[in-house]
């Protein structure tokens, strides 16, 4: 080895190389395979080491991935449930632990996770987090040495903001732009009926015009020219048109008087369907469980919503930007902040530290008092699907009223909807149709079949 | 010039009409709302005023009294901050189904699916969509029920605790279900465990090394897991099902 350091080596390399070329530009090709192996056998150390290093650097750059990789995986089976790597869970975050504490020292780590009860009886480092945090970690006597090494490694290679790994976020729909794309269209439609309708209007006016002067040349006495506000066949016309679409609007507008279909209050608290039920599949009945048991489907108390938002803080933008109606974006975050503040928490100290309030959400579907309306009674035993009435929910972000709740689209309802005899136990008494279905599967039985259109089943 | 006028007049009408958010945030008008509001104080009414009315009205039952037919609650008081007691006395609570008829276990599961297996799974792996496997927006993982070497032998009356009264991140479900419906959720988590562990029946009585670290660290008190002496100690608080 030493004969080859220093000037010597380059010297000798330099011999090789330069006699190689040469018996390659006197065959006059290009170095071919066998001046390459030759290379190799007269510089065999040199080749031997390059090819060593490579090796090793393959298989060490393998093995920490590896290692990483089972760093990952162990964390989430094991430590993942109370601790993440940026936020306090239950126990402390993990990022850059090493810096704290007795920590530094990787056996120290390794006792404290083998049996933390013994390690914090004679460590007042530890004895402090457990005062801070209020409980004791779990102990995990089975996990190896190297196990507890992986996860430290895999905690310290972390990259220092979550995210940063790489987690794209997903671009919702601008509701913004859709909605000036709607609104643009209308304007469009609106300047092109005034274009045709002054092109009718001069129109017209040539028509009048041309007839005049056929008539001043036919010699025919030319009535005085009425302009088209007077003509009476104009005037006609046109009261018709008023009285027909007025009489149109008129009485729509009259039925509509207290419907609220379409109403879409400013809640206290924006709240996105589209980002709950939608992207993170919670049941409408996680929330709304009351449907299923009673006459109301109850709004859900604060502690329903503290179930989750005690871990999640903050909208990280997982179901993509949101906007209010009005088309100006919403900080998540900012309204999670908002529930801590009707619940009374105090996300620092991670405590309940003042009385909750109720959150005073609007209703939006509201029946008037001389309806009953039971939620259970379609929900249980009619196995009717919340989006039937209340529309497509998990795409609504501020919710509206879809369905008119008019007693019209009630009835109709009750006309079409075939009840669900089968493994439905609320309709067994309803045997002679159960026979009927029997004997005819293709025999539809709709609500009003069953008395579903009775006044009495809704007004009393 | 009059022309002109009206014209900028129809324009400018047209362009305000379309400029016009759509959206409706107020209720509208309503014409005689005969019987439309109720008399009667209903769900959400603001009762304060029933005070000034001079009218005892409790929004909450009578302390210690349950609803006709409705199981007893569970028969052990939630631990204060920083101890665990009762969490630990909770493993002899035994669980008042014994087995759960075909039915009973087809609710279990839908009871299941809404209220547990958002974060902890459809197949009870802890990989639910909130979690989605360290992606999705809950940041702790939740426990996987049926191969986490603590909770898959977890006694059942400890499991209906966490339950009933929230362990770690996860919240008190006692709101959403029902005693009976935790109960007969517990019970379905406990089949699933007992199918995934072969269909064996795990030793009530001699507690595994993982239950007896889970019961000293968590409890980190002597006397702790001294209760598992006596199984049958709280037998005789334990409710039977009202069915």
């Amino acid at each position: 080895m030493q004969a080859w350091s220093g000037k010597k080596k380059f010297f000798i390399v330099d011999i090789m190389l330069k006699s190689c070329l040469t018996f390659a530009r006197g065959r006059g090709v290009f170095p071919s395979l066998t001046d390459i192996l030759a290379i190799m056998i007269y510089q065999r150390p040199i080749v031997r080491k390059l090819f060593c290093s490579l090796f090793f650097l393959f298989i060490f750059s393998s093995l920490n991935k590896l290692s990483a990789q089972d760093g990952r995986a162990l964390f989430q089976t094991n430590c993942a449930s109370c601790h993440n790597l940026y936020k306090k869970l239950t126990g402390p975050a993990l990022l850059g632990f090493k810096a704290r504490g007795p920590w530094a020292d990787q056996k120290q780590v390794r006792a404290w996770v083998h049996n933390p009860v013994a390690y914090m009886a004679k460590d007042p480092y530890t004895q402090g987090l457990k005062a801070e945090y209020g409980s004791m970690m779990q102990a995990f006597p089975n996990l190896g040495d190297k196990d507890i090494d992986a996860i430290a490694d895999y905690i310290a290679k972390a990259p220092a903001a979550p995210g940063a790994g790489g987690a794209p976020g997903v671009t919702g729909m601008d509701p913004a732009a859709a909605a000036a794309q709607s609104n643009d269209n209308t304007l469009l439609f609106g300047i092109l009926t005034l274009i045709l309708a002054v092109i009718a209007l001069i129109l017209l006016q040539v028509n009048s015009n041309l007839r005049k002067l056929s008539d001043d040349k036919e010699g025919v006495p030319a009535a005085e020219p009425v302009p088209f506000y007077r003509n009476k066949a104009y005037i006609y016309v046109f009261t018709l048109l008023l009285f027909v679409v007025g009489g149109y609007y008129t009485i729509m507008g009259a039925i509509g008087l207290g419907r609220t279909k379409n109403y879409q209050p400013t809640q206290p608290i924006y709240y996105s369907h589209r980002v709950h039920a939608g992207k993170n599949q919670i049941s409408c009945l996680y929330c709304h469980g009351n449907a299923q048991d009673g006459k109301h489907a109850n709004i859900p108390s604060i502690n329903q919503c503290m179930n989750c938002h005690i871990a999640i803080n903050e909208y990280t933008g997982s179901a993509g930007k949101i906007y209010s109606e009005d088309g100006n974006e919403v900080n998540g975050t900012a309204e999670i902040k908002k529930i801590y503040e009707y619940a009374g928490w105090d996300p620092q100290l991670k405590k309940y530290t003042k009385p909750g309030k109720p959150v005073e959400w609007i209703k939006i579907h509201a029946l008037p008092d001389h309806v009953y309306f039971n939620h259970s009674q379609h929900v249980t035993a009619g196995k009717v699907q919340c989006q039937t009435c209340h529309g497509p929910i998990t795409e609504m972000d501020e919710v509206y009223q879809f369905a008119e709740l008019s007693m019209g689209w009630c009835i109709n309802c009750h006309r079409e909807t075939k009840v669900q005899f089968a493994s439905n136990k609320f309709y067994s008494i309803y045997e002679k149709f159960h026979n009927d279905l029997k004997k005819n599967p293709n025999e539809a039985i709709t609500v009003e079949k069953i008395g579903g259109t009775e006044c009495q089943k809704c007004h009393y | 010039m009059k022309k002109l006028l009206v014209i900028i007049l129809i324009v400018s009408a047209a362009a305000t009409w379309a400029g016009c958010s759509d959206v409706r945030r107020d209720r509208g008008r309503e014409y005689m709302p005969d019987m439309a509001y109720s008399r009667a104080y209903e769900t959400y009414d603001g009762h304060e005023d029933l005070k000034v009315k001079n009218i005892n009205y409790n929004a909450t039952p009578v302390a210690g009294t349950i609803k006709r037919g409705a199981m007893f609650p569970f028969p052990i008081p939630m631990d204060k901050e920083g101890d665990s007691t009762n969490y630990v006395a909770a493993r002899q609570v035994p669980n008042p189904f014994t087995t759960l008829t075909e039915g009973q276990a087809k609710e279990a599961e839908r009871l299941y699916l809404i209220n547990c297996a958002i974060c902890h799974g459809t197949a009870l792996d802890g990989n639910g969509p909130l979690y989605n496997g360290g992606n999705g927006p809950y940041p702790a993982a939740p426990k996987n029920l049926v191969a986490d070497p603590v909770v898959s032998v977890m006694p059942e009356g400890q499991i209906c605790y966490s339950v009933t009264y929230g362990k770690g991140q996860m919240g008190p479900y006692a709101s959403n279900l029902r005693t009976d419906q935790r109960w007969m959720v517990v019970k379905y988590v406990k089949m699933k465990q007992l199918e995934k562990q072969g269909g064996k029946e795990p030793s009530a009585g001699a507690p595994t090394q993982s239950q007896q670290q889970a019961a000293s660290s968590g409890g980190n008190q002597p006397g702790g897991g001294a209760s598992g002496d006596n199984p049958k100690a709280s037998g005789s608080r334990t409710p039977q099902p009202n069915q």
